[in-house]
């Protein structure tokens, strides 16, 4: 019986190689991931109880590369100004902290909100141009922030940093201790609501709109589409998701600094996402996590070292792995797939 | 008026050195279509070696200057055989701004490593850092003769474009590539020297700008970004349009900083972003060559 | 006689001081099946983007339905239902068939602006998708990505893009260009399983095709109307064997 398997007619075999598995459906693939994230950082609390502060970080960013993923992933937008975002939203919250209103999730709501109408007003402007054009007119208006920062001194702090950012508990019910419990259990919630919707939006009209006006913009057209008022649309929700996490750094550290609106913290959340991958959220998390956890690493020793690393891997990545880690794995699944029976 | 005069000498000379350091940079974007955001790193990597060459060796200042862009060019053009001959073409942009982002971090951890991470100076020869007699007014040497080099530069390669076998070969490739080599122009022998080319007039601005652009550890990040507004400007592949770019803008910087330090690079960003709007494909897109 | 859907009226275009098209007249009705054609640079292709709006006219009026949209731009004249599909395959290459139709009827519906919507839960859109994948044949490749489809599948593709935004007056700017002779008859299949009522304009190349689709002929030479009619008056009229049909003249007899 067995020989008379193995011994199965050529036609037979060939059928089996070629019939790939169905892949799981996309819903149930986007609930595995957000139940990794959220089991992974859970098992980090667990595993790094004494880098807590790093891993709230570390969270808080995975939020920020995340909202550079919509634009970049989902809408093709090359930008060198998600910065310009995220410290938006961090500054509206920190000096909303010290002046206004101390709830945390209200904190976070007007990050949001200001990182949004900041990019609904820089969207409209900047995303005419291409290119070149396109890069540098985000960075200006990056430089442009973050030197009014510098100079509104009275308000932000200038360059010594915004501080006395002191938020009430969360709910009323959990108080920000000094070990960063709470910070890193706010911070790991407000990251794995925000996956969901990201995850919600992308796969929704809009989304599959986005990804048309990525593809060829001129089609859109055609259809009957506005290309450019989607792409105003896309980089307003990625400036909601910015200045959200620009809001959760502020709140769990407590101070914002001009590094928030920095050319470099730009082009840093582009090599994280590219590092991961861009165009499918997942993507984000991982690089986020490699790269700062690297970056803990080496450049705790030189940080040199630390950029000669950096350095080699993402020309590496461009010229051997153009999909970021994410886009290897799943050409290694791929083969292993194939492979498989 | 003392100031006025100050804020034109000073800067036309800042404008002229971003000028040289850009122009290479413009060239290589109008005809490779390649963001090459590792640019600024080898003006770093040629300030550096001159650094070294002038106070280690006691290199008289021109022969390090002569030497060290040669030197440079020499470093540059295996990189363009192995890197970036593989991310030629507009449709590569992201590819093209993270490789050449690896490629800065490398080099920035490079250099630190060998030469060490702190501020390194270029001594100027006496010729240099007197002033020179201009009729009623005076004007630092080293300032005259960056403006000087500047205009050569602008004069050089205007001519080179426009009046040498190599200046109609290289606007055909730019014009139409695929037609370039149907008519038998060798691009890639092209492209490689006319990347030596942009690397040596970074390499020279480097090093003749460690004055007004400081020698510092993170050079290579902290002025690629002037770099990219002149050539956004000033309109990709123009070098007229590069030198009015770099001049306005180099003056515009000055006379902020003079006029109201505190407001830092306020007035620099906001005039490329005015300008910009107004002209997306810069101002001389398309005017001259 | 019912009433136009479509009515060009005197429409020319200048590009400089070269008339490339001049006082054209044309109506198309519910239901038409009209084929526009001519030898090469008798200005077609210029004649379909001043009905699309992708050029403005020096002269002359398009109504849609009555209503003068020769200001309108192109965007806005697909929304009221005058579309037309491209004569080079102009597709996302990494979507599938479904995304494509699904995104063409949700632009139809002005639904592109949900963000917090699903796509595969939006009321009738699966129905409405599955219809036209079994219209144009394309059921077995619904969930293949574009670019692996086959040049003759990219084409009805297509065409059941621009059907999927239920135009009024459909325009197909060569539909059969680059499909290999021996599979031009399924898209012939597919023109028609198109709706009875549809107004459709065809600018085509392969006679074949154009003596079977059509009931009505316009040619155009040199920028202007030439002269239109049923295909045997077309085949038959001296003017057009004179600048067009010529050499070729027997195809028109085979038909």
């Amino acid at each position: 019986m067995t020989a008379a398997v193995t011994k199965a007619p050529a036609g037979a075999t060939a059928a089996a190689i070629t019939a790939i598995p169905p892949r799981p459906s996309r819903a149930f693939r986007d609930a595995v991931a957000v139940a990794l994230i959220a089991g992974g950082g859970l098992a980090a609390y667990w595993i790094f109880p004494e880098d807590l502060g790093l891993l709230t970080r570390i969270l808080a960013t995975c939020l920020y590369v995340l909202s550079l993923d919509l634009v970049l992933g989902f809408c093709g937008i090359a930008t060198l100004g998600q910065a310009a975002l995220f410290g938006t939203g961090a500054y509206a919250a920190g000096i909303a902290a010290v002046h206004l209103v101390a709830d945390p999730i209200l904190l976070l709501v007007v990050g949001g909100v200001a990182g949004g109408l900041m990019a609904l007003a820089t969207g409209a402007l900047v995303l005419r141009a291409h290119g070149l054009t396109l890069l540098m007119l985000t960075i200006a208006v990056t430089q442009l922030l973050q030197e009014l920062a510098n100079k509104l001194r009275w308000l932000t702090g200038g360059s010594d940093g915004l501080s006395g950012v002191e938020p009430d508990p969360v709910l009323g019910l959990f108080r920000f201790d000094m070990y960063g419990r709470t910070s890193y259990l706010f911070a790991l919630a407000v990251l794995v609501v925000g996956v969901v919707v990201a995850q919600r939006i992308v796969r929704s009209p809009f989304g599959l709109a986005c990804r048309g006006v990525k593809e060829d913009p001129l089609r859109v057209a055609a259809l009957g589409g506005s290309p450019r008022g989607h792409l105003v649309g896309m980089y307003t929700v990625s400036g909601v998701f910015a200045g959200v996490a620009g809001a959760l750094t502020a709140v769990t550290s407590g101070i914002v600094g001009l590094d928030s609106l920095s050319f470099t913290w730009s082009a840093e959340a582009l090599v994280m996402l590219v590092l991961g991958g861009a165009g499918h959220l997942y993507g984000a998390v991982v690089g986020t996590v490699a790269f700062m956890g690297v970056h803990h690493v080496l450049a705790s020793t030189n940080p040199f070292h630390w950029m000669l690393f950096i350095g080699l891997f993402l020309m590496a990545i461009v010229l051997f792995a153009p999909g970021g880690i994410t886009g290897g794995v799943a050409r290694i699944a791929g083969l292993v797939r194939r492979r498989a029976p | 008026m003392q100031t006025v005069y100050g804020i034109v000498i000073d800067g036309i000379a800042y404008g002229m050195i971003l000028f040289i350091i850009s122009v290479g940079l413009s060239v290589t974007l109008g005809l490779m279509r390649v963001v090459n955001l590792a640019h600024g790193a080898f003006a770093m990597v040629a300030g550096y070696l001159a650094s070294y060459a002038v106070q280690a060796m006691g290199v008289p200042y021109l022969v390090a200057l002569l030497a060290v862009v040669a030197l440079t060019v020499a470093l540059a053009l295996p990189l363009e055989r192995l890197l970036y001959r593989r991310i030629y073409g507009s449709a590569n942009e992201l590819a093209q701004v993270l490789l050449t982002i690896g490629l800065t971090f490398v080099v920035v951890a490079s250099v630190n490593y060998i030469f060490g991470p702190t501020l390194k100076r270029i001594p100027l020869p006496e010729f240099l850092t007197g002033t020179v007699d201009l009729g009623p007014k005076e004007i630092p040497a080293h300032r005259a003769f960056v403006i000087v080099v500047g205009v050569a530069a602008l004069l050089g390669l205007w001519g080179l474009l426009e009046r040498t076998d190599f200046g109609i070969r290289l606007r055909a490739a730019v014009e139409n590539p695929e037609m370039a080599a149907a008519l038998g122009i060798r691009t890639e022998r092209l492209y490689a020297i006319t990347f030596g080319l942009g690397v040596g007039l970074a390499a020279l601005g480097g090093v003749l700008g460690a004055e007004l652009l400081p020698l510092e550890p993170y050079y290579a990040l902290r002025y690629i970004v002037l770099f990219l507004a002149v050539v956004a400007v000033g309109g990709a592949g123009s070098i007229f349009g590069s030198a009015a770019a770099a001049l306005s803008l180099g003056i515009i910087d000055t006379a902020g900083k003079y006029l109201y330090p505190s407001f830092g690079e306020f007035f620099f960003y906001a005039a490329i972003m005015i300008i910009l709007f107004r002209w997306p494909h810069g101002f001389f897109q398309g005017k001259s060559a | 006689m019912t009433a136009a859907l479509l009515q060009v009226e005197r429409l020319s275009k200048n590009f400089g001081g070269l008339q490339v098209s001049a006082d054209i007249d044309m109506e198309l009705h519910p239901g038409d099946r009209c084929a526009l054609i001519g030898p090469n640079g008798a200005g077609k292709t210029t004649f379909v983007n001043l009905v699309t709006g992708v050029l403005s006219p020096t002269a002359g009026t398009v109504r849609l339905e009555g209503r003068d949209i020769t200001g309108l731009s192109a965007q806005a004249r697909v929304r009221l239902g005058l579309v037309r599909s491209f004569q080079v395959a102009r597709l996302f290459r990494s979507m599938t068939v479904r995304e494509h139709l699904e995104l063409a009827i949700l632009q139809r519906e002005r639904r592109t602006w949900a963000l917090f919507a699903s796509v595969g839960r939006t009321r009738g859109l699966a129905g409405e998708v599955a219809g036209l994948l079994a219209t144009m044949g394309l059921g077995a490749v619904a969930d293949t990505a574009v670019g692996q489809l086959a040049y003759g599948q990219q084409r009805l593709l297509e065409i059941a893009l621009a059907l999927a935004l239920k135009p009024k007056v459909l325009i197909l700017d060569e539909p059969a260009a680059g499909v290999p002779h021996s599979e031009s008859q399924r898209i012939l299949d597919a023109l028609d399983r198109l709706p009875p009522d549809l107004a459709v304009l065809m600018i085509e190349h392969d006679m074949d095709l154009v003596f079977r689709f059509a009931r009505r002929i316009i040619v155009l030479a040199q920028g202007r109307l030439l002269c239109s009619g049923s295909a045997a008056d077309i085949a038959a009229d001296e003017r057009v064997r004179e600048v067009y049909l010529g050499s070729r003249g027997h195809a028109a007899h085979r038909a």
